[in-house]
C-alpha cells in the first residue's frame, strides 16, 4: 500500500476537459457530454472553435434520479443525422458517472454505423492526464489508435504528470496567479542582449496547439536579431517533429513548420513532437552540452518548467508561459524573467497559422524604437 | 479467462443473501472448485463466516485512507481456499454507496488478476436494485447470471418481483429463485408458483433451522461447523445446481394485484 501525496487547493484542469481535448486530437467530429448542460461549458464552447461539435445530453434533476440512457441514445441518433460524423466521442461527467450511468448500452441502443469512443470519466482525478488516458484506452479498443501509439502516449502522460508535480501547477498546495514580469521591460532586455552581441537560444517547448502562438516569440526574436544584424547569434530549437503524435497534433507541427519556413526562420534543432513537451528536456540538455554551451541566454516558451535547470547552466533565462500559476514555480527554479501570454489558448484554437503573441509584438516594437534612435 | 461462473445474488435486505452465498461458496470449495466471494454489503457478513468470525479490511476502507491497494491488501483466503473480498461502504447517511460499489469493483478488476482463475465468483449484492451503482457488477460485464433470494412473505416477494423488472431492463438473465424459508404457511408452494409465473424456476428451498444461526454466531459456515447436518446437504445441492445450471431466462414480472393474490 502506498499513500497518496499533496492535496492541491486551487482548481485545476479537469479530466473531462482533458478527455474532450484528446477526442479532438483524435479528430472526432462530434463529442457528446453525457451530463448536465453546464458541465465544462467554457471548454466545450472553445473546442467548437476548433472545428468539432460539442453537444450535451443536458441531464437535469430528473435525469439524475431516473438516469439518462434514453437521452443519450436518442442524442446519438440525432447527432448522426444532423452532422454525418465519421467518428463520435461520448464523455461521462461527474453527475452521470456517480449515478452509475453506463455508456455502452445507449451506444448499442443507437446502433450507428459510425465508431463511437466511449469515455467513462469524471472530474474527480487529481491528475487530469487520467482523462487523456481513459480516452486513449477507449480509442484503442475501438481501433482508432494502435497499441504502439497507446504505449507511447502512456509514457508521455506519466512524464507530463511528473513535470507538473515537480515544478508546475501541481507542485504546491496553493499557487497565487500572477501576470509575471512586464513584457516591455523583458523585451528591452532581450534587445539589449542581442545588441551587445550575446548569443541566445530560443527553445519552443509547446504543448500542441499552443505552439501557434509560442512560435511567434521565436519568430520575433529572429526578426529582431536580423534587424540588428545579429542573426548569426540566434539558434532555434522547437518541438515540431511532424511525424509524431495523434493526427491533429501532427497537423499542427506541419503548419507551424511551414509558417516558420515561409518567414525564413531556420529551426536548427527539432527536439521532439508537439506532444513530447514533457520529455524534451533531456534532448535540449544534450544539445546544449554538445554545441551551445557558450551561449549567454535562452528564451523558453510553452512548458519552460519541463527543461531541467542543469541543461541551462550559466545562461540568463527568459521564459514565456500561458499559465498565471506558473510564474512563481519558474521564478523559484531560477528563471530570471517570466512572462505570461494571457488568453493564449482561446486564440490558438481553430487556427492553422502562427498567431501573434503579445511578447512578440512588444519585442518588435521595442526593436523599432531602438533602431530608430 | 477460463470458463467461469459469475453470479450475483439479489434479494430484499435481511433475507439471508450473505449466509446463503457463503454456504454455497463453502460447498463449492469442498467440491474442489476455486471460488471467490465478493461481499458488497457494508456489514461484511458474506466473508465473516468463511474466516472464522474475523473481519477483513474492505476495499473502500482502504481507498478512503487514500491508499493505493494491491491484491494482497483486499483478498483474503478463508475456508476451503475461498477468496474473500469485501467492498464496504460509506458511513450511514453520508456519501453514496452505489458509487462506492462502482469504484471498488473497478479497483478490484484492476488489481486482482487471480479473479481470472476462479471457477465461481459470487457477488453478494446489497438489497434491491435501487440505483445504477448497485448493478455495477452486471453493467461492467462482471456478472453473467443472477439468482434471487426470497421467502414466501409478501415483502421479500415484492422485492424479488422488482428485481425481476430490473434484470429484464438491464438484459441480465435470471437463473433461478432460491427460497430461504421463514416458515410461513404454504411457503414452498407460493415461491414455486411465483418462480413459474415469472418464467423461472425454484432452484432450492432452504428450511429455517437454528443450526444456521448457531454457526453464524460462532463465525462459521454450516459446511465447516456442521457438515453432517441436513441443511449442509441442502446447500451442497444448491451449489451443485448453480455449478451445473445451463438454463437462464430474462424474467417477466407480476402485477401488484397478482402478487398479493399469490401470497394471500
Amino acid at each position: 500500500m502506498i499513500g497518496k501525496n499533496l492535496s492541491i487547493m486551487h482548481p485545476r484542469p479537469s479530466s473531462i476537459v482533458a478527455a474532450l481535448y484528446t477526442l479532438r486530437d483524435l479528430n472526432v467530429d462530434v463529442a457528446i457530454l453525457h451530463g448536465p448542460p453546464g458541465c465544462s461549458f467554457k471548454h466545450a464552447r472553445l473546442l467548437e472553435e476548433d472545428g468539432i461539435r460539442v453537444v450535451t445530453t443536458a441531464l437535469d434533476e430528473n435525469g439524475f434520479v431516473f438516469g439518462g440512457r434514453q437521452e443519450l441514445s436518442s442524442l446519438l441518433v440525432k447527432v448522426n443525422e444532423m452532422f454525418k460524423p465519421k467518428l463520435i466521442g461520448v464523455v461521462g461527467t461527474c453527475a452521470s458517472m456517480i449515478i452509475g450511468e453506463e455508456l455502452r448500452e445507449p451506444v448499442e441502443d443507437a446502433n450507428l454505423d459510425v465508431p463511437v469512443i466511449e469515455v467513462e470519466v469524471h472530474a474527480g482525478y487529481p491528475d487530469n492526464t487520467k482523462g487523456v488516458l481513459i480516452t486513449l484506452e477507449s480509442a484503442f479498443e475501438v481501433g482508432v489508435i494502435g497499441k504502439e501509439e497507446l504505449e507511447r502516449q502512456k509514457v508521455l502522460l506519466r512524464e507530463a504528470t511528473l513535470v507538473e508535480k515537480r515544478h508546475g501547477a501541481a507542485s504546491k498546495e496553493y499557487l497565487e496567479p500572477s501576470r509575471g514580469d512586464v513584457k516591455y521591460k523583458v523585451a528591452e532586455k532581450v534587445v539589449r542582449l542581442l545588441q551587445e552581441g550575446k548569443k541566445g537560444i530560443t527553445i519552443m517547448n509547446a504543448k500542441k496547439e499552443t505552439g501557434y502562438m509560442f512560435a511567434d516569440v521565436s519568430a520575433a526574436v529572429n526578426e529582431v536579431a536580423l534587424a540588428l544584424g545579429k542573426e548569426g547569434n540566434v539558434v532555434n530549437m522547437a518541438n515540431i517533429d511532424d511525424s509524431l503524435g495523434l493526427p491533429r497534433v501532427r497537423h499542427h507541427a506541419k503548419c507551424i513548420t511551414a509558417d516558420l519556413q515561409e518567414r525564413g526562420i531556420t529551426v536548427h534543432e527539432v527536439i521532439g513532437g508537439m506532444d513530447e513537451y514533457p520529455v524534451t528536456g533531456e534532448k535540449v540538455g544534450e544539445l546544449i552540452k554538445q554545441k551551445y554551451s557558450d551561449y549567454d541566454f535562452a528564451i523558453i516558451t510553452g512548458v519552460p518548467h519541463a527543461i531541467p535547470m542543469e541543461a541551462l547552466e550559466g545562461m540568463e533565462i527568459i521564459s514565456v508561459t500561458n499559465g498565471p500559476r506558473q510564474v512563481l514555480p519558474l521564478k523559484e527554479m531560477g528563471h530570471q524573467h517570466v512572462i505570461v501570454e494571457i488568453d493564449l489558448h482561446p486564440k490558438t484554437l481553430g487556427v492553422n497559422h502562427i498567431v501573434e503573441s503579445e511578447f512578440g509584438a512588444t519585442l518588435r516594437e521595442v526593436a523599432k524604437d531602438v533602431l530608430g534612435r | 479467462m477460463k470458463d467461469q461462473k459469475r453470479i450475483a445474488i439479489y434479494g430484499k435486505g435481511g433475507i439471508g443473501k450473505s449466509s446463503t452465498a457463503s454456504n454455497v461458496a463453502a460447498a463449492c470449495a469442498d467440491e474442489g472448485y476455486k471460488v471467490m466471494i465478493i461481499g458488497c454489503d457494508p456489514k461484511s457478513d458474506s466473508s465473516i463466516t468463511l474466516l472464522g468470525g474475523k473481519r477483513i479490511p474492505t476495499i473502500l476502507d482502504l481507498l478512503k485512507q487514500h491508499l493505493d491497494v494491491n491484491e494482497k491488501d483486499i483478498v483474503f483466503e478463508g475456508y476451503g481456499g475461498v477468496k474473500c473480498v469485501e467492498v464496504g461502504g460509506p458511513e450511514p447517511g453520508i456519501g453514496c454507496a452505489g458509487r462506492g460499489i462502482i469504484v471498488a469493483i473497478q479497483k478490484l478488476q484492476k488489481v486482482c488478476p487471480s479473479m481470472n482463475d476462479m471457477d465461481l465468483i459470487i457477488y453478494d449484492v446489497p438489497g434491491d436494485i435501487v440505483c445504477g451503482g448497485f448493478v455495477a457488477p452486471i453493467r461492467k460485464g462482471l456478472v453473467t447470471e443472477a439468482y434471487i433470494l426470497t421467502s414466501g412473505e409478501y415483502m421479500p416477494l415484492y422485492a424479488a418481483n422488482n428485481i425481476c423488472k430490473g434484470l429484464a431492463k438491464i438484459d441480465t438473465p435470471l437463473s433461478g429463485i432460491i427460497c430461504n424459508s421463514r416458515s410461513v404457511t404454504r411457503e414452498e408452494e407460493i415461491v414455486r408458483k411465483f418462480s413459474e409465473e415469472i418464467g423461472s424456476r425454484l432452484v432450492a428451498f432452504i428450511p429455517k433451522e437454528q443450526v444456521v444461526q448457531d454457526c453464524e454466531r460462532d463465525g462459521f459456515s454450516v459446511l465447516e461447523k456442521a457438515p453432517k447436518s441436513d441443511i449442509a446437504q441442502v446447500y451442497r445441492d444448491l451449489a451443485k445446481s448453480i455449478m451445473f445450471n445451463d438454463q437462464s431466462i430474462l424474467p417477466g414480472s407480476l402485477d401488484d394485484e397478482r402478487l398479493r393474490e399469490l401470497t394471500r
